[in-house]
């Protein structure tokens, strides 16, 4: 897109993201937990968490997770996704099955559109891919936009680093 | 009068409806004109599409295979099915086999045009339909009237008696929170118990043998995700050559289709899960033959945005089961003719021909030039009405003859003028059923012509 050459990608990852009913939050480090800020949460990105589950635990079980937290690969600015694939995921199901789905990401790792996106992907080396933009939604009922239809109710996206994007632009 | 005409006229009869109906896919069309202008190289990623497909279609028989060889290669099975009995009897089969009881659906038109649902329930299955308007019509016993919005005919008064009814909410409740929270519910329960998972197919991706669904309800997945056997079901044209030709429909289905850059969820099943089985189900159904049609295959470029029923007037105006097809709306009136079993010959005269639905084509259909062609061959063919041949042959012997025609003309100016009122709209004057005749003037223009430039 040509407004994104004098606009950094990151602003409008945000403002699409939004736009899809997406929640932002920005932190400074990439490192450590964000455990502070989902108390709650089940937080995917720690190898001992997702070592508790596995593509065998029951589906009864994870129909009671309330916030699950993972790591996006990458986002795309024109449209606010976030590609997550089967190495991200113990369980396919996860971030649709919970509530409040989070989703930990690089600034630095958003590309503008969806060709960007599709070079850094390769569908033939994994099971299970998804771009997730925004909570699950429908209009189906005359037209009136609502949250939560199948899958999560709330996305949130944590983007850190943001800080380092003014060299990168 | 002819079906769409009388469908449509029942339709219209309900005024206040027929206008929140009219106004409220405007509001969609519009949506849909912000998202496209925002995205600079709109019209390049048009022709692009346009092109992607035409290479697809073009070697079809050749991607096909490579799509059969990857997918196969990926842990997946692919099966064929040369019409719609042959498919549905391989699903029955598929679910046979893995003595499954409990079966949900997101969306497939593909199913719909091969009426699955009503073939399996003969068979002891009930399907689940799991998209949220595909679920409040499966419980009304109504077919899609719309192939984006299929529950768009109805009001939420009617979904909410319709819930409590079938879901227990409460009585006189219609809030669309409240009710989409509902449906939400029970279709969790749906979903957890499902053996078997069957969804539509957006696009099929040769080179990696891979299927993409796109939705926003995350339905798709909530449903392959669970069930321990997915199943994918798609017709021959949804094949694309490479990965990377994803990058250009992905931007631009959602943007056309409601105003969204990208649907909240688009998926790429590879793979089958851990223990899980995994079939993708390739129907032609009349689609091959279809394509031998020169005039008219490019209609099978068509990726089910919608948007061209949205921006139509004549559909807005008469609502998705007028049609009587399948697939409504200006491209499904190009489809019908061809494939429809009933008929659907009048549906290429259900249109205006303004050419809307053309420009908003994401894939660049000629669909109102092809309405047209359908027109003169559907007459040619002697499969339009023995009123209308009549009435173009009477027109043909009067516009041949410079005589005939200016007599015609002064006639007709007679008539208008003095006939009584009963006489001029006679039930052969089909024209002036829902119209007023214009007011005739004195003279006709070559008349006037010769008139004000001999002097």
């Amino acid at each position: 897109m040509q407004i994104m050459k004098s606009e950094p990608k990151y602003r409008h990852f945000i403002e699409n993201l939004r736009a899809a009913g997406g929640e932002i939050v920005e932190i400074a480090a990439h490192t450590g937990s964000i455990a502070a800020l989902f108390p709650d949460a089940i937080d995917f990105t720690q190898e001992t968490v997702r070592d508790q589950f596995s593509a065998s635990t029951s589906l009864e079980d994870l129909d009671k997770l309330e916030c699950v937290i993972f790591e996006g690969s990458f986002g795309v600015a024109e449209n606010g996704a976030v590609w997550l694939e089967d190495k991200d995921l113990p369980h396919r199901i996860l971030p649709f099955i919970t509530q409040h789905l989070v989703l930990r990401l690089d600034s630095a790792n958003i590309v503008s559109t969806m060709e960007e996106a599709y070079d850094r992907i390769r569908l033939s080396e994994t099971g299970f891919g998804v771009f997730i933009s925004g909570p699950s939604k429908t209009a189906d009922i005359e037209q009136s936009l609502v949250y939560g239809a199948h899958g999560a109710v709330r996305e949130t996206v944590v983007c850190y680093n943001p800080s380092n994007l003014s060299s990168k632009g | 009068m002819t079906a769409h005409a009388k469908c449509a006229k029942k339709f219209l009869a309900d005024e206040p409806r027929a206008d929140w109906h009219d106004e409220t896919l405007w509001l969609v069309r519009t949506k849909r004109d912000r998202a496209a202008a925002a995205v600079d190289e709109w019209e390049a990623l048009r022709e692009q599409a346009s092109q992607i497909k035409e290479e697809a279609l073009a070697n079809l028989n050749g991607l096909l295979k490579q799509f059969e060889a990857e997918a196969t290669k990926n842990g997946a099975k692919v099966l064929w099915a040369t019409d719609a009995e042959e498919f549905n009897r391989i699903i029955l089969d598929i679910i046979r086999q893995h003595k499954a009881m409990n079966v949900v659906k997101s969306k497939s038109m593909l199913t719909e045009e091969c009426g699955m649902n009503a073939f399996l329930l003969k068979a002891g299955i009930e399907v689940v339909d799991t998209d949220l308007g595909e679920r409040i019509i499966q419980f009304r016993h109504e077919m899609p009237s719309h192939i984006v919005l299929p529950a768009i005919h109805l009001k939420k008064e009617e979904i909410g008696a319709t819930f409590h009814e079938k879901l227990g909410t409460a009585a006189g409740a219609s809030d669309p929170v409240y009710l989409t929270h509902a449906a939400r519910l029970h279709l969790r329960r749906k979903f957890l118990a499902a053996e078997v998972a069957m969804t539509g197919v957006n696009f099929a991706v040769a080179e990696t043998g891979s299927v993409v669904v796109c939705t926003n309800e995350g339905n798709a997945d909530m449903g392959v995700q669970a069930a321990p056997v997915q199943i994918h079901c798609m017709g021959i044209e949804k094949i694309i050559p490479r990965q990377r030709d994803l990058g250009v429909f992905t931007r631009l289905l959602a943007r056309n289709a409601t105003g969204q850059a990208v649907t909240t969820y688009t998926s790429h099943y590879m793979r089958p899960k851990p223990q899980g089985a995994m079939y993708i189900v390739i129907v032609d159904n009349g689609r091959f033959k279809h394509l031998t049609q020169r005039s008219y295959a490019s209609s099978l470029k068509c990726i089910r945005c919608g948007g061209c029923l949205n921006t139509c007037p004549v559909f807005r105006r008469s609502g998705g089961h007028s049609y009587g097809y399948v697939i409504p709306g200006p491209i499904g009136s190009i489809l019908a003719p061809e494939r429809s079993r009933a008929g659907g010959i009048d549906l290429p005269f259900a249109s205006s021909l303004c050419g809307s639905c053309s420009n908003v084509c994401p894939v660049k259909i000629d669909i109102h030039e092809q309405l047209y062609r359908w027109r003169q061959d559907l007459t040619l063919q002697r499969r339009t009405s023995f009123v209308k041949r009549v009435a173009m042959c009477v027109a043909g012997f009067v516009l041949s003859s410079n005589a005939r025609y200016n007599f015609a003309g002064a006639l007709g100016r007679f008539a208008v003028k003095y006939l009584p009122r009963f006489l001029l709209y006679l039930p052969l004057n089909v024209w002036g059923k829902a119209r007023e005749l214009p007011v005739p003037p004195r003279e006709s223009f070559k008349q006037w012509y010769k008139r004000s430039h001999n002097q």
